[in-house]
């Protein structure tokens, strides 16, 4: 139905010290949804869910990359094997067909008929000064896809089918409850009868009672059209009531992606792991695990090097992309705390270029440290050797790709090779 | 469940009824709730907006907007202290409604909850950015907040370190690792350093760090003393110079300065990389759950007994509100506060509660057991609300039908009548009362109340 | 919240009035500037109701042309020559604010399509005419409205125009940074995805938007206007001797203002007044369109 292949966004920031800085809200994604499909697309703010879900029904351009809209499945394949094997005239030959990024003017507009989009907040996304008639029939008449008296039946028609009454169809949306909002929303969204909607967070303004009555409204379309459907979320358990595949992402990048009884059962990217981990669920004292990842996602404007990940990953191991200040950071926290007693107070931890310099301190005590702290911190994984004047040596490290698990799953991590 | 009876209450909550005086009406926020905090325990306040579970939050800390009317109920601390007299006794009276009068009282009220807030009370808000202030660094936002509740405390922190000897803490420092923390508070008390002791122990109690560097830091104490100008301040603040212009300001900065050292040791026991470094920032240079873990902070640097959160984690994302949590749990164990923890996502309360309070329509529904709660729960609404929320393993959500009632006009009898399936003709009529159906365990329903 | 459904269809518009009924000085304000608009209609459609037989002139006395005091005859006294107050300032009333609501009005209806079209296109449009404005804004604006009148001539129309000129870039602004915010709003992007064209969204979506505020802003400026208009007939720009407007009348008693005082402060309490009525009216407005006051 869609696809987006090596899709990237990025925003420039201005100013500051060092000029014009890129912020990279989606890097390099590739994403293909099939007629009638409903996939999920998680990750937490700031990891270029909404954007991603922006550039596909083309509110924002993208930086790079491209997208196929309604190309058949083998042709998407055709597609993403000649860019794999640098073909590019076989590549060129199907986006002139497919490109959504090429369709201008009057050819998009109709292509507006075909996709739409349901909006996080239903607070917002309706004008004000709009009658709920109004909204509904926007999309058809600004597509041309009805118009006059047939766009006003059909306007009311969907009123009654998303559950509203028809006398609804002359307020104004402030007379209105979330809820019903985003009924409307999802009326306007439904309105030229689109074969792709894409619905961005459409339950996380709403309450839980309200939320189910949403979700079972969009299930029942979905079942009754057939409608393909790209649902955006921070949950989990919606993309889990919803979603036939998820696809996991995490700082612009794609993490994980598969159906989703594999991916949420046998999670295999560790931020996965962590992710459904953390999902609090309603059942008081149940003994479980739970991953706790330290800090914070990254700044996008400087994301770390390797897989974006790997600071926080509890399964992080050498090649993963360490850099000599995120080890000196950790050594001289082990030296300076729990390691006290063996290092005393003189001792000091230079990061270096790709090294790190341990000052007077005994290396066969740090490579002790180093053996017994490998499992909890991570970084010290890096450590290739440490050199008789006390040198730490950093492994070479290793850009992770979306690696093929299976036929329908694909994991961005270097233990997955 | 035989604990729960003997622990004390902290907070009893009696009929409390308020309402909102506005322009679109008047809106019945709390139609008489009963509640009661013990010692110790996290009780989980649940509810969809509009069920007043904030309101209630913000009437235990008497912070209520001017427009809010206190018609009737208390709310004890300790068994004695009510909290909300004053406006009780303008809002019960029948009269006109005056919200400008109110708001008189509620300043008069602010005044006096002052010195309650902070020590008995504190309150942690859903939005981190809204309860900081941008342009003050976030330690001087911590010290601002015992500096106002607890000055000599301050005073004491500075004073004792100031005059304690290399001896004095070599002593300390034995007592405390032969005799522990109680024959190390008493033997401060002895030698007149009272201060002193929640430094060491702030000291002490960290897991991070090896013992010998805990020693070296413990004994380092004497080093940090305090300059002229300081010790100019404090001298200031004792003569109770405080409010003279140019002194009052020196002693103030004395006394934030102090505060900055306690502010690295709360956020230290926050668990915050590189406190010091933290507490020169600003709130905006820290992500959001970081804020949230500054704003707790503030919230138990002064020790409160009574610690509401409002949504605290609901802001936050998924891997971060799991870090969140576990901060209420430690805390939890780690002291004997009692907290109230407010939000509408009835998973998060499962991980964090010992209680759970389910609010509907201004009014409690049902209250148990957190265990009891989820596993066998009474009433309608509480089922009902279980089987709507989407979780991992549910392949089909149950919509609560209809939707909340109009808050201005209460439907007689119980305001779940209109989506309950199980509705009776005399659920129409009148409000069912509160019934316990097993040790701690009440439902306001009469379908359990039949059974019975 | 699943409630606040069986609300009226008008309730909008009975809880604006009651937002802005709450506020006394509002309403305070409205009714001088009602009281004004009568008088101005009045003269302009019959003058007799209220004794006056030609609004278009003052009625000179030469017989006594020296100022009287406020007495039973002349409620407000006279000016040189012999001009009864009371009656020439209800005259120059409809003048005053006629000129000065086509002013107000015509500026922001051009810098609302400036704003909104600088702030809609973006780029190097919005560049060019915002550096364009900034012109307008590095000249005194009584500096500027002088010299276009006088360029123009001494007339009512050039008077309008150098107002105008004077007023719009203010509105440019204003529109600009108004629609810059409702630009980046949800239901914007919505109408976006929905197809709708650069025109339907500016005109249909942030247009609507942009007016509620545009309207508080005039009624706030209407005052500063008749106060800048009366200041440029007051130092000469009138076209015609007689024209009753209210800082040409000031200007008849400014030889007497030691010793009738009243020939200056009258007619400038009149425009006083006016700007006083218009901003207390205009908070209020300010009020009905805020949200938070809403609640």
């Amino acid at each position: 139905m869609i696809g987006a292949f090596n899709l990237k966004k990025y925003f420039p920031v201005r100013g500051g010290v060092v000029g014009t800085q890129y912020l990279k809200a989606v890097d390099n994604v590739t994403l293909t949804v099939r007629r009638g499909e409903v996939v999920g697309v998680v990750g937490e703010s700031g990891s270029g869910k909404s954007t991603l879900g922006r550039m596909l029904i083309r509110l924002l351009e993208p930086t790079g990359g491209e997208i196929l809209f309604d190309a058949p499945e083998e042709e998407m394949v055709k597609y993403r094997e000649a860019l794999e094997s640098g073909d590019k005239e076989s590549a060129e030959m199907i986006s002139r067909k497919y490109s959504l990024l090429r369709k201008k003017g009057s050819e998009l507009r109709k292509l507006r008929t075909r996709m739409s989009m349901v909006f996080q907040d239903p607070y917002s996304s309706l004008d004000p000064r709009f009658r709920i008639l109004d909204v509904i029939m926007e999309p058809m008449i600004s597509t041309g896809y009805l118009r006059g008296e047939e766009a006003r039946k059909k306007a009311l028609d969907l009123l009654e089918e998303v559950g509203l009454p028809r006398a609804f169809g002359n307020r104004y949306p402030h007379e209105l409850s979330g809820g019903q909002r985003q009924r409307v929303a999802i009326a306007r969204a439904l309105s030229t009868d689109p074969e792709l909607v894409i619905l961005d967070e459409p339950t996380s303004a709403l309450d839980v009672s309200v939320q189910a009555q949403i979700l079972n409204l969009l299930k029942e379309f979905r079942r009754r059209k057939n409608i393909t459907m790209v649902l955006i979320t921070h949950n989990i358990a919606v993309v889990s009531y919803m979603a036939d595949r998820v696809a996991v992402m995490y700082s612009g990048r794609l993490m994980e992606i598969g159906d989703k009884d594999d991916v949420l059962t046998r999670p295999k990217h560790p931020y996965t792991m962590a992710l459904i981990s953390s999902v609090p669920r309603p059942r008081p004292g149940e003994a479980r695990k739970r991953i706790v990842l330290k800090g914070d996602p990254p700044n996008l404007l400087s994301p770390p090097r390797g897989c974006v990940f790997h600071p926080r990953c509890p399964m992080a191991f050498h090649e993963c992309g360490w850099t000599a200040e995120e080890v000196a950071e950790d050594i001289n926290y082990l030296v300076q705390g729990k390691y006290y007693n063996v290092f005393g107070d003189n001792v000091k931890v230079i990061p270096l270029q790709d090294k790190v310099k341990v000052e007077g301190a005994n290396p066969e005590s740090i490579k002790k440290v180093l053996e017994v702290e490998r499992e909890n911190i991570r970084s010290l994984t890096a450590v290739k050797e440490v050199t008789e004047d006390s040198l730490l040596i950093i492994h070479a490290f290793q850009e992770p790709k979306l690696y093929k698990e299976s036929e329908r799953r694909s994991v961005s991590c270097l233990l997955y090779r | 469940m035989e604990r729960v009876k003997e622990r004390a209450k902290v907070l009893e909550i009696k009929d409390l009824r308020v309402s909102f005086h506005t322009r679109r009406g008047v809106f019945k926020a709390l139609r008489g709730v009963d509640l009661e905090l013990y010692k110790g325990e996290v009780l989980g306040l649940a509810g969809e907006s509009g069920s007043g579970k904030s309101t209630l939050g913000l009437a235990i800390m008497g912070l209520l907007p001017r427009n809010a009317r206190v018609e009737s109920g208390e709310v004890l601390l300790d068994g004695s202290k009510d909290v909300l007299k004053r406006l009780r006794d303008y809002g019960s009276r029948d009269v006109k409604f005056d919200p400008r009068k109110n708001e008189k009282l509620i300043k008069r009220l602010n005044k006096e909850l002052r010195e309650v807030r902070g020590r008995a009370l504190a309150m942690v808000f859903q939005e981190p950015l809204t309860s900081l202030n941008p342009v003050l660094q976030v330690g001087y936002q911590i010290a601002e907040a015992v500096y106002y509740h607890d000055p000599m405390r301050l005073v004491r922190r500075a004073i004792s370190r100031n005059r304690c000897t290399q001896a004095d803490l070599r002593d300390l420092m034995t007592t405390l690792k032969t005799k522990g923390e109680e024959a190390l508070i008493e033997e401060v008390e002895k030698r007149n350093l009272r201060g002193l002791e929640e430094q060491i122990l702030s000291i002490w109690r960290r897991q991070d760090i090896h013992e010998a560097k805990k020693e070296k830091l413990i004994l380092s104490l004497d080093k940090h003393k305090l300059d002229s100008k300081d010790r100019l301040g404090i001298s200031i603040y004792l003569r109770g110079l405080q409010r003279v212009p140019v002194l009052g300001r020196l002693a103030k900065d004395a006394l934030i300065k102090e505060g900055y050292r306690l502010a690295v040791e709360i956020l230290t026991y926050l668990g915050i990389p590189h406190p010091e470094k933290v507490v020169r920032m600003y709130p905006h240079e820290l992500s959001g759950g970081m804020r949230q873990r500054v704003v707790i902070g503030i919230a138990i640097v002064n020790n409160p007994e009574i610690v509401i959160m409002d949504e605290p984690t609901s802001a936050l994302d998924v891997t971060i509100q799991a870090q969140i949590l576990e901060l209420v749990s430690s805390l939890k164990a780690s002291s004997n506060r009692s907290f109230i923890f407010i939000s509408h996502d009835l998973s998060v309360l499962a991980e964090v509660s010992d209680r759970i309070a389910i609010m509907y329509a201004g009014k409690i529904a049902e209250v148990g057991p957190v265990k009891v709660i989820f596993e066998e729960p009474q009433h309608p609404y509480t089922k009902m609300l279980m089987d709507a929320i989407p979780t991992m393993d549910k392949t089909e959500l149950k919509a609560i039908p209809g939707s909340v009632p109009d808050m201005r006009s209460p439907p007689k009898g119980c305001s779940f009548s209109n989506r309950c399936p199980f509705v009776m003709p005399k659920c129409k009529e009148m409000e069912p009362p509160m019934v316990e159906v097993s040790e701690g365990h009440k439902v306001a329903c009469f379908l359990v109340g039949e059974r019975k | 919240m699943e409630e606040r459904t069986e609300e009226g269809k008008y309730s909008n518009l009975i809880l604006s009035l009651k937002v802005f009924f709450s506020n006394r000085t509002a309403v305070a304000g409205m009714v001088i500037f009602l009281a004004y608009v009568v008088d101005a209609f009045i003269m302009q459609f019959d003058p007799r109701l209220l004794g006056v037989t030609n609004p278009n002139q003052f009625t000179y006395n030469f017989v006594n042309p020296v100022p009287q005091p406020p007495s039973s005859q002349y409620p407000l006294g006279t000016t040189y020559p012999g001009i009864n107050l009371l009656q020439a300032i209800l005259e120059a009333i409809r003048v005053d604010l006629g000129y000065s609501m086509l002013i107000v009005v015509g500026g922001a209806v051009i810098g609302a399509v400036v704003g909104i079209l600088a702030a809609y296109v973006g780029g190097y449009l919005d560049e060019l005419l915002m550096r364009f404005t900034d012109i307008f804004f590095s000249i005194p604006y009584l500096v500027l409205a002088i010299a276009v009148g006088f360029a123009l001539g001494r007339s009512f129309t050039s008077m309008v125009i150098a107002l105008i000129i004077v007023w719009w870039p203010i509105y440019a602004r204003y529109t600009r940074s108004l629609t810059l915010s409702i630009k980046e709003s949800v239901f914007v992007e919505a109408a976006k995805a929905a197809g709708a064209s650069m025109v339907r969204i500016m005109f249909k979506h942030i247009l609507p938007n942009t007016l509620p505020p545009v309207v508080v802003q005039i009624s706030l400026d209407l005052g500063s206007v008749v106060g800048v208009f009366a200041t440029l007939a007051f130092i000469g720009f009138i076209p015609n001797a007689n024209t009753p407007e209210l800082g040409y009348l000031a200007s008849l008693g400014l030889n007497y203002v030691q010793s009738a005082p009243w020939t200056v402060i009258f007619p400038g309490l009149a425009i006083t007044l006016f700007a006083l009525s218009v901003n207390l009216m205009g908070d209020g407005l300010r009020d009905v369109i805020d949200p938070r006051r809403r609640s």
